[in-house]
Parts: structure tokens; sequence; C-alpha cells
């Protein structure tokens, strides 16, 4: 099996402290892979490391055995690695169908120019990524409320539109943070079965931060438990439950 | 550059650099607690110098609403000083409370504390023009008493002048910055600053009521800036209702260099812009009013947060 | 009753090109980029038309060209500003919020020096007798007007392409930009230069209708004047600086009967608008009128809590 994201030896420290050291793990095409751990464990950094948004201190993350370490942002994204945010980072002023037309941006071409002229390729394409927009937000149920703004949304559905954004950028690569914070039991497990859906029908390998351990057991391929920046267990969900290490640090402080 | 000639810049340097440390102090302050420059402070810079002259001197000019008046009584200048800086301190504490804290009420922009901080300045400067038009008022020679106007001595068979009023300008420069010091270090009220520079959000933990102390420290801002206004205006004269601008920019240099929102920072910084434009050579003199601001530029291209700020992450 | 429509001419010009010089801030603002640089291109492009309108060495340039030197002046202040904005901005728009903020007004300050010190420049004097492009004030009607209409379609279809929701993006959150695969760097240089350039032009087309150029064309206040039309008139649409340009620099000559008072009120103007007009002029306008707005974009919509 071929890695889609391979985890080499990353570390980064701030002013001396370790939030990850030396973490090393790889994750298939199409797998759904969580990332568990207390907080603090180095989770979220982890994922900032894999997009960009922060250096690594050692070590490298590759994509199909391309290096992602010391691209930008952007440029990540733009090879297909998508993520929404752990305090969710919508466009707060634009309508949630502008929100996912923003995705769509790394898939477009108009420029400053063509734009302003309203060329005839231009305006093809501005009514193809509108229509690619509303069928984004019809699939994670937001289509009746495309044109108010993210800000003016309930949370459970900024979630979900920031899913839809990430999804809009046609990634290979899905990283959600903490997908499930904020949501009632009901929502959660409607939850579980849209990320399954939505792997499946975009071909998407996912990465997931996520709290709440019964909705990881049940939707993942595999996990890998994080505690003090270091990895200590991967592997099934069932045999990382019955880990030692993971029900002292982790299981067990619940 | 022979001895003499070192010696006479760094005292002329460190007399300007003085004021410019106590001016940006005032700066300093106010963003070290509410993250926003207050862009009326070098109006309040005009307005110290303007009241200082009124209260020392007493006579107006030929010009605007006062023309030809004249106080009876005339103070002191120490006292004219230090009451020109109190009531410099109280035209901030309304601004503040007219033009701040509403905004800050509602939560706005930040922006527009800067748009509603300008017109402060607008209103500040044209009341000053208003009143006693746009003339230059020179404090007179006689003004600190019985003082002589300079000493002089030899260095190296060379002369050495220190006017006296470089002398003043330094010893009240020192004498407030030993004050300030004192109060932030060792008081209730500099705890609290450093606290609320630190984390706004541990203030009310510390049971201080936010909007009082942040009066005190628009009024400590303003009597900073009425002060160096009033010593800038007894040097070199008072230019005009808008003779404070440039210093109000060349402020923001200072604070920038020595590192936004630090208050040993903005002295270091002071210091330096004055003793680096006592350096620039005669022939190039023009160019001294672009000293500031070609420190400006090259800090925030290679070190934004100045020379004794923290580097600040970003959170993700 | 010619001089007293000359006067009319020269104010309708006036507000006419604080407008746009309100637009020029207003550009890179949609990126969430504080600059206010724009009196700084301004006075270069004012400069340069003066310059190439006054000094010998371009002499057979005004003789054969004619009254096309003007166009040409336009251009080369276009050329110049976007040259020395990508310089400028390169290195400067790694800085943000207030930090960017002071490094274009060091930018202003810098240039202000040179201009009040190069003999090019005129020196502390500036340059007098600039040629004029018409006979009448009213003539210039002519230049700056349809400027004005071509940079609003330009600002309003900018809006609502990807470039503007780019930008936009930027503005609301540069972090999640990037990671959805914006270029945010390259976005916000372009914003700049997209600023320079119009305030550049501005300079060119305004230092024949002044008639004179000189050092006090591009200060500090200036800046902030811009930045008070923009805030003031709404900044989330290009029809923001628009309303707050032309009203905000009529004001003083609407205050005129008030004589030596009126920047009084002026300033307690700017103080109160802050204050009671949060979303600025055409934002507090859009609430009232929610029925106005068609179509899939609200570009212009206020944001309820910014």
């Amino acid at each position: 099996m071929n890695p889609v994201i391979e985890v080499k030896g990353v570390s980064r420290s701030f002013g001396g402290l370790m939030a990850l050291s030396e973490v090393s793990f790889a994750v298939g095409e199409g797998e759904i892979f969580g990332l568990i751990g207390p907080n603090g464990a180095g989770k979220t950094t982890l994922f900032n490391l894999v997009t960009g948004l922060m250096p690594v201190s050692a070590g490298s993350v590759e994509l199909r055995g391309k290096k992602l370490t010391g691209l930008s942002p952007h440029r990540i994204a733009e090879r297909g690695v998508a993520r929404t945010f752990q305090n969710i980072r919508l466009f707060k002023g634009l309508s949630a169908l502008e929100n996912v037309m923003v995705a769509q941006h790394a898939r477009t071409r108009a420029g400053l120019f063509s734009g302003v002229l309203r060329t005839r390729a231009c305006a093809a394409e501005e009514r193809r990524v509108e229509r690619k927009g509303w069928e984004i937000l019809e699939l994670v149920g937001l289509a009746g409320r495309g044109l108010e703004l993210a800000s003016h949304l309930a949370y459970g559905d900024q979630r979900r539109l920031e899913i839809a954004r990430a999804l809009a950028l046609e990634p290979s690569v899905l990283l959600l943070d903490e997908p499930a914070a904020g949501m009632n039991a009901a929502e959660k497990h409607g939850l579980t079965s849209f990320i399954r859906e939505m792997a499946a029908r975009f071909r998407l390998t996912v990465l997931l931060i996520e709290h709440h351990v019964p909705l990881v057991m049940d939707l993942c391929d595999r996990i890998a438990v994080l505690n003090f920046g270091e990895l200590i267990a991967i592997g099934p969900p069932a045999e990382v439950r019955a880990n030692p290490a993971v029900i002292e640090a982790y299981l067990g402080a619940e | 550059m022979g001895t003499a000639q070192l010696i006479q810049n760094l005292l002329n340097g460190i007399s300007i650099g003085s004021v410019y440390a106590i001016f940006a102090l005032g700066y300093t302050l106010v963003f070290s607690i509410l993250g926003i420059i207050n862009f009326a402070h070098g109006a309040i810079f005009t307005l110290g110098a303007y009241l200082t002259y009124a209260l020392a001197v007493g006579q107006f000019g030929i010009n605007g609403l006062l023309s030809g008046m004249s106080l009876e009584r005339q103070l002191p200048f120490a006292l004219a000083l230090l009451v020109g800086s109190v009531l410099a301190g109280a035209i901030g504490v309304l601004v503040e409370r007219f033009a701040f804290r509403p905004l800050r009420n509602r939560g706005a922009d930040p922006l527009l504390a800067l748009v509603s901080s300008l017109g402060v300045a607008l209103v500040i400067v044209n009341a000053i023009q208003y009143l006693v038009g746009a003339e230059i008022y020179t404090f007179p020679a006689g003004v600190y008493g019985e003082l002589p106007p300079a000493l002089m001595f030899q260095v190296s068979g060379h002369p050495v002048v220190i006017r006296t009023v470089q002398a003043i300008i330094f010893a009240v420069c020192l004498l407030i910055l030993a004050v300030v010091g004192y109060l932030v270090r060792f008081t209730k009220f500099g705890k609290a600053l450093r606290a609320v520079a630190e984390n706004p959000a541990t203030a009310s933990l510390l049971g201080i009521s936010v909007d009082r102390f942040i009066l005190v420290t628009f009024f400590m801002s303003g009597f900073l800036g009425g002060t160096a206004g009033a010593l800038v205006g007894t040097s070199f004269g008072v230019a005009g209702p808008y003779f404070g601008v440039t210093y109000g920019l060349k402020g923001l240099a200072v604070i920038v260099l020595g590192g936004l929102g630090s208050i040993p920072g903005a002295v270091l910084g002071g210091v330096v812009i004055g003793l680096s434009e006592a350096f620039v050579p005669a022939d190039y003199g023009a160019y001294k009013e672009a000293v500031a601001f070609a420190f400006l530029f090259i800090v925030l291209l290679f070190r934004p947060q100045g020379i004794l700020g923290r580097k600040q992450l970003q959170k993700v | 009753m010619g001089h007293f429509l000359d006067n009319n001419g020269f104010l309708l010009v006036t507000l006419v090109q604080q407008a746009l010089l309100a637009m020029s801030l207003y550009f890179p603002l949609a990126a969430g980029q504080l600059s206010l640089a724009s009196p700084g291109f301004y006075a270069l492009g004012g400069y340069i038309a003066a310059i190439v309108g006054t000094l010998d060495y371009f002499a057979p340039w005004r003789a054969s060209l004619g009254w096309l030197v003007f166009p040409l002046e336009w251009l080369l202040a276009a050329a110049a500003s976007a040259l020395l904005a990508l310089l400028v901005g390169i290195p400067a728009l790694r800085l943000r919020g207030i930090y960017l903020a002071l490094a274009t007004i060091a930018f202003v300050e810098i240039l202000r020096v040179l201009s009040l010190n190069l003999e090019i420049t005129g020196g502390a004097i500036g340059i007098f007798g600039v040629p004029q492009l018409f006979e009448s004030r009213w003539g210039y009607i002519a230049v700056f007007g349809p400027l004005l209409v071509c940079t609003l379609v330009f600002g309003h279809r900018l809006e609502r392409s990807r470039v503007g929701r780019a930008f936009r993006a930027i503005r609301e959150d540069e972090l999640a930009a990037d990671a959805m695969g914006i270029n945010t760097t390259r976005y916000k240089v372009l914003a700049f230069v997209i600023g320079a350039v119009l305030a550049g032009v501005v300079g060119a087309m305004s230092a024949p209708f002044l008639n004179t150029w000189n050092a006090r064309q591009g200060t500090f206040d200036a800046s902030i004047a811009y930045l008070a039309y923009v805030l003031i008139g709404g900044s989330r649409s290009i029809w923001g600086p628009l309303f707050g340009g032309m009203l905000l620099a009529a004001l003083p000559e609407v205050l005129r009967p008030l004589k030596d008072s009126r920047l009084i009120i002026n300033g307690l103007v700017l103080v109160f608008a802050s204050i009671y007009l949060p979303q600025g002029i055409s934002g507090t306008l859009a609430r009232f009128s929610p029925g106005k707005r068609k179509g899939a974009l609200p570009a212009g919509e206020p944001q309820e809590d910014a």
C-alpha cells in the first residue's frame, strides 16, 4: 500500500517546549484515520504542520511521496490538502455560498482584468463556480441558507459549512479538526454517516481529530494516540482501546 | 569630528531625545492597554505648549479671538509647566471619555478609533488657531528667572555649549521618567498596567475598575504629551497650531523602534532617535526630519517587534 | 458670473478627486490591508506630471505630442506608481494591521522630505506653472469624471469576481484564506498596487488642475482624511468611498459660513460619525433597504458584529 500522507519524524518546539517530538506514521488511500489524545497533546499542531501554517522544527511531511514541508499553505491546499479548524474560521462577512466559491479559487483561472471586463470565458467560469457552490451546499444540507452571511448561521451549520468549504477545494486529503465539537448526540450520529458518505463519494483520505471517543472508535479505520507530543499507540480501534499505555494516558483520564 | 563636536552632539541628542522619550511614553501607555494609537497625542503636545506659554507669559499676539489680550498674573515657569501639563492631562481624559470610550463600549472596529482620534486632533488644533491664530510664539529670555542663557566650557580648545533650556529639559525629563518608573514598578497602578498590557482579561480578575484605570492612563498620557510640547516650545518656540504634527509622527517612530507597547522601549527609542538626529551632518541638515521615518520603515521591515518588544506568536 | 462658475467647477472636480483618492485607499482595505500610502503615490504622480510639463528637457515631447502629452503623463505616473508599489509592497505587506499603517506613514513622510530637498521637485517651493489641459476648471471634469466612472465600474465588478472574492476572503481571515488555496501575498500586493496606480494617476491629473505642485500635496493628514472618507462612507463596497469622499470633502465648503470655526466642526463630525455610523453611510443605507439587493452575491453587505 502506498501511503497518501506520510509523516516522517516530525518535531515542533515552541520556545524550548516540545509540542511534538519525532512523530511518524502513514495514512493509506481512502483511509479514515483518527488522531486522539488529551488536550495539549499536539494534535492541532500536527495539522498546522501538515497544512504548512507553521514550519516544522525537524522532520517532513509527504503527500504521495512528494514533500509538502516548506511549501506555503496555499500551495499545499492546491495539491489537494484541505482542512477545517477547531475554532471555526469561516469568512464571516461573506455569504455561505461565497465561502464555498472562494474555496474553488485554486481550481479556477480568472485574472484581475478578465474578471473586471467579464470576458466570455470568465463569465462561464463564474457560472460554473456558482453552480458547483450550490451543489456542495445542497450536499451538506445548507442549500436553503446559501445567501445568508456565514456569521448568521447556527453553530452546527457553521461546522457543516466549513466542511463544505473544504470539499469545494476538491481535495484528496481532508483534515477535520474536532468536527463534532458542540454538536448534540443526534448531530454527532449524523456526522459519522456524513463523513463516511463524503469520503466514499469524493475518494477522500480523511484525518480526523476528535475528543468524542465513541465517534472516533465507530468511524475510523485506524487511530493514532498522541500524548505530550509523542505517538504512544497506533492501530485499529479495538487494538488501541486495549492498549494499556493509552488507557493510562487518555481513556483512563476521562 | 573633534571631541568637542562629539560631546556637543551627544548633549544635543540626549536633550531632544529625552523629550521624545517622555512624549512617546504617552503614546505607548495608551497603546499597551488599548492596543490603539491615539492620533490626538500630537495635538495634546501642541496644547501643552500653548497652555504653558499662556500661563507663564500671559501675552497673546495679534491674531485670533484672544488677540491683544493678556492674563493679569503670570506663573513662574516651573509652576506654569506643571499646571499646563495637568490641564493637558485633563484634556486627555476628556478625549478618552468622549472619543474612545463610546467606540470601545460598542466593540467597534479599532480603525474607527484612528478616525475618531484624528477628529479630536482637528478640533484641538483648529480651536487653538481660532483662539490665538497661527503666529509663532517664543518664550522670552527671562522666563527662567535669573539663570544665564547658556553654559559654555572648553574641550581641547573648542567650545561646547549647553543652553540652559537644554539642561532644564533634561532635568525635567529625568524627573518625569523617575516618577513614571516608580509608578509602573512599585504601585498598584503599575501592577495593573502591566497585567492589562499582558492580558486585558486579567484586569477584571484583579478587581480593577477598567474604565477608571483607562482614564488614569489617559491622564498620564496627556500629561506627558503636554510636558513634552511645553519643553519643545520653550526650546524652539511654539511654531503655530500645527507644530505638533511632525512630533506626533516622530513619536510613532520612537515607540515602534523601542517596541510597540514597551515602556523602557519608548525611552530607549527616544534617545536613539534624538542622538541619530543630532549626528546628522550639518550639510544634510534638511534630511534630519527623515531620520526618524527611515528608522521607522527599516525597523518595521526587519524587526517589527522593535528593540525591546517580544515577538508575538500567531495563534492558529 | 464666470468667476462663480469657475469656483463651482473647482469644487466639483475637487470632490471627484477626493472620492477617487478615497477609493485608492479602499482597494488595499478591501483585501484587509490598512495602507496609508496613497498620498505618497498621489504626490509622485503629480511630480511626474509637473516635471514632464515644465522641465526644458521634455520640451521636445511637449512640442511634438501636443495635448497627447497629458495621457502620456498619466501612463508614466501609473507605471512609476506600480513599480514603486511593488518595491515597497512586497516587503511591507508582510506586516499586519497597525504595523503596515505605520510603515506606510513612514513611506509617505520619507517621500515628503525627499521632495522638499531634491532639486528636480523644486524643493520647498515646489513646481509652478504646470501647463493646463483645459482653460476652465470645469473642463477637468472631462478627465476626472471618466476616471471616476471607470473606477466605480472596476471596483463594483471586482467585488463580484474571483480576484475580488480572494481579496475579501483575505480581509475576513488571512490565515484561513491561505489554507483554502489563496496566494495571500500575491493578492495583498495586487490590491496595494491597484490603490497606488489609482492615486498616482489622480496625482498626475491634479498637477495641471492645480497648476502647481509641492510637498504639501502628500502629507500624513491627507492619509487620515482618506481613511476617514472610506470608513465613514463605508468600507465594504466601492460606494462607500464615493459617498464618504464627496460628502466629507464638501463639508468644509458647506460650513464656510461658519468661517474660522468650520474646521472645528469638521473634526467633531469625524468623531460623531465614527461613533454613530459604525458601518459607514453606505452600510447604514443598505440596512434600511433590505429589499433592494438581489442576486446571489451580497457583496456590500455590512457585517453585523464587525
